[in-house]
């Protein structure tokens, strides 16, 4: 139901693996780049000043490009659904109804204000009928499959627009989709999570569809932006590819971020929600990554597993492991930089490795 | 007060357009283009004394009947100062006319700019153009602005390379100094009763188009009443550029051949180029080598049109039973 990976191309470098930092994250005054290279870079001269510096003004000049920025517009307004006690789940009217719980029922229905009355779409495809008809499945995975604990849901925002910055792994992205429906169950209002899905996805046939249709969106600029308009929580997997190829030495490792995701939540001065998830990467080991046979077919990986290809299309089914997902804090890094901040690309790709340690570290911490 | 022509004026938008802008009371006499007679739509209208609306018939992608018809008295009379260009839709775009080596549509839309840019009166050129000139990225939707890239493509079809070059010819005027161009970019537009126009997929006679399988596109869609509402704001905005219209309706290429009457079939690669050349052969269908695939939906941004335009769609589309107690397509006002 979820993301592959997001890429995230949008202009964004991908950085360069860093060693993780000892003893947890190191906040931003504390970085080591900055101590290591002193003060005679330029841009470590501007870091140190931006970092002593009071948090930017809440309103910014003028846009330069206009074609190119990317703030929400404030006058849009933003797509939200009603408290779970305000709606009636009246009486069970299929047979999907009765295996679900009336709470459930209530949260699904409160999608229904996402989409149009009357076509019953929203601007991305998300259609709340077909969420509805594909909820059941991934709420038994949820609950029997991965047994997903979940913590630090106080961290979500009840209204408005965030980034949640997600690690990545598995194969198949059921971590994606646990989050999704982890997501919806521990909100009120009720939230759909948004997963930013790669390029690749929307070529492949009845999964694009799939995927539109549950609500994840292909990953270009234009509709990250659209999303972030729209007041919704946007799931992004900055590692991209690179996570869910990762071999089983390297898992719970995050790969580099790609560093769109850091621009655009300092032009939309949106937070950034790290979410680690804890059993992505175990549900299907792989052992090693066939990149030529990948490339002969036109694949963006060709793994093997201990089950797969072996078993054939049953070996990519995943590994009943047990899930943890964890809400970090909000990183509010438009308090601390300003939009225009997004054009420094050394700048935006310092922020991405700091957001990526902070992931690892809690990532770590719950791994323990 | 302005004084508009109207061009295609007897195809379908053309006459939307027409009949909202005759109740605009800040429009004066509008001039009316077609290529064939005057609809009937537009009786009460010519009869009026003296009349506000003018109709007269010509083929404007053929040089000189333009050039005669703007150096008409009629047109000097009636001290026109705005053209609305609407390309060839409806039953005018049927089959590929080519005029001069070029497309029809292109050569009709060079025809216009040129004679409106040698018309000492007119200071307006407001053109309906289409958004699928864009380049789709893949997916189910995607958000597209008017800074979105165009589809430059060398193997696109004819069809969308000729809405392209009609949009480039219109675009690199629309900065330009005496004429104020507008171009408004329309998705697929819906009219009540089922009719869809300005579709290079859906348009033409209701009956069975193949899409590709595995693919459901999202599309944008907009009612007829909205688009004529768009030109209205357009001709009395001082703006100039281009604008996506867009309608507060998305829905999948499958429920929007159901809502216009035809059926979508999905079928794999080689057998969707083989029925669709079968279906345009037997059926006068539109034929698939000059259409797009179609594997990847957009909904456009209208942000821009609401901040320089003021407009926001302001009908709804969507079923309602009709008389007859069958559903058909209705648009309605929000």
């Amino acid at each position: 139901m979820s993301a592959l990976v997001d890429p995230l191309w949008l202009d964004g470098i991908p950085g360069e693996a860093l060693p993780p930092p000892e003893g947890g994250p190191t906040c931003l005054g504390a970085d080591p780049l900055v101590a290591l290279t002193g003060a005679s870079d330029p841009f470590f001269e501007r870091l140190d000043r931006l970092l002593e510096a009071e948090p930017a003004p809440a309103a910014p000049g003028p846009r330069v490009d206009e074609a190119r920025s990317a703030r929400p517009r404030p006058r849009r307004r933003w797509a939200v659904t009603p408290s779970v006690s305000e709606i009636d789940p009246g009486e069970p009217s299929d047979l999907l109804d009765y295996w679900l719980d009336d709470d459930v029922r209530r949260r699904l229905q409160a999608l229904a204000h996402l989409a149009h009355a009357e076509s019953g779409y929203d601007r991305f495809g998300f259609s709340p009928g077909a969420f509805r008809r594909a909820f059941p499945f991934f709420h038994a995975l949820h609950r029997r499959w991965f047994r997903v604990r979940s913590e630090g849901h106080e961290n979500l925002p009840a209204e408005g627009p965030a980034i949640l910055v997600a690690n990545h792994g598995g194969l198949l992205p059921f971590d994606g989709a646990m989050a999704v429906v982890d997501v919806l169950l521990h909100t009120d209002p009720p939230r759909l999570l948004r997963s930013i899905v790669d390029r690749w996805a929307g070529t492949l046939p009845w999964v694009n569809v799939f995927f539109a249709r549950t609500g994840q969106v292909v990953g270009t600029r234009e509709n990250f932006v659209e999303l972030l308009a729209e007041g919704q929580l946007v799931l992004v997997f900055p590692e991209g590819m690179n996570g869910i190829r990762k071999p089983v030495t390297q898992r719970y490792r995050l790969q580099p971020f790609h560093v769109g995701f850091v621009e655009l939540a300092l032009r939309t001065r949106v937070p950034l929600v790290p979410v680690a998830i804890v059993g992505s990467d175990d549900q299907a080991p792989i052992l090693f990554d066939l990149a030529p046979l990948a490339r002969r077919f036109g694949l963006p990986t060709f793994p093997v597993t201990p089950t797969f290809p072996w078993l054939g299309p049953l070996g990519l089914v995943p590994y009943p492991v047990p899930y943890r997902i964890v809400y970090g804090p909000p990183i509010h890094l438009h308090e601390r930089f300003g939009p225009d901040d997004a054009e420094d690309v050394r700048l935006v790709q310092h922020l991405a490795d700091e957001v990526r340690r902070t992931l690892q570290a809690l990532l770590d911490r719950r791994r323990r | 007060m302005t004084n508009v022509l109207v061009t295609h004026a007897d195809e379908p938008v053309g006459r939307r357009i027409v009949k909202t802008l005759f109740h605009d009371p800040a429009i004066g006499v509008i001039f009316a283009v077609g290529s064939g007679p005057a609809p009937r739509a537009f009786d009460r209208f010519l009869a009026g004394s003296p009349p506000r609306l003018l109709y007269a018939r010509g083929d404007l992608a053929k040089h000189r009947p333009a050039s005669d018809l703007f150096r008409s008295a009629r047109f000097r009379d009636a001290d026109i100062d705005s053209v609305v260009h609407v390309p060839a839709h409806g039953a005018a775009a049927r089959g590929v006319r080519l005029v001069a080596g070029l497309p029809a549509r292109t050569a009709e839309a060079r025809i216009v700019l040129q004679q409106c840019l040698e018309s000492p009166g007119v200071r307006n050129l407001v053109a309906i153009g289409s958004a699928f000139v864009y380049r789709l990225a893949p997916g189910n939707a995607n958000v597209l602005h008017e800074s979105s890239e165009l589809d430059l493509d060398p193997s696109i079809p004819a069809e969308i390379r000729s809405w392209i070059d009609c949009d480039m010819l219109l675009h690199g005027e629309a900065q330009g100094g005496a004429l104020r161009v507008v171009l408004l970019r329309v998705p697929t537009v819906l009219a009540s009763g089922g009719f869809v126009f300005l579709n290079p997929w859906l348009e033409g006679r209701p009956g069975p188009r193949v899409r590709p399988l595995g693919f459901d596109p999202l599309c944008a869609v907009v009612a007829d009443k909205d688009v004529a509402r768009a030109v209205r704001l357009a001709l009395r905005s001082r703006a100039c550029g281009v604008f996506n219209v867009a309608g507060s309706e998305a829905v999948p290429l499958s429920l929007l051949a159901r809502w216009t009457g035809r059926s979508a079939w999905p079928l794999p690669s080689p057998a969707r180029g083989l029925v669709a050349t079968a279906l345009g052969a037997l059926r006068g269908l539109p034929a698939g080598p000059r259409l797009p695939p179609l594997r990847y939906g957009f909904t456009l941004d209208g942000q821009r049109a609401d901040d320089e335009l003021g407009f926001r769609p302001a009908y709804r589309i969507g079923l309602a039973r009709a008389g007859d107690g069958r559903l058909r397509l209705e648009t309605s006002a929000v």
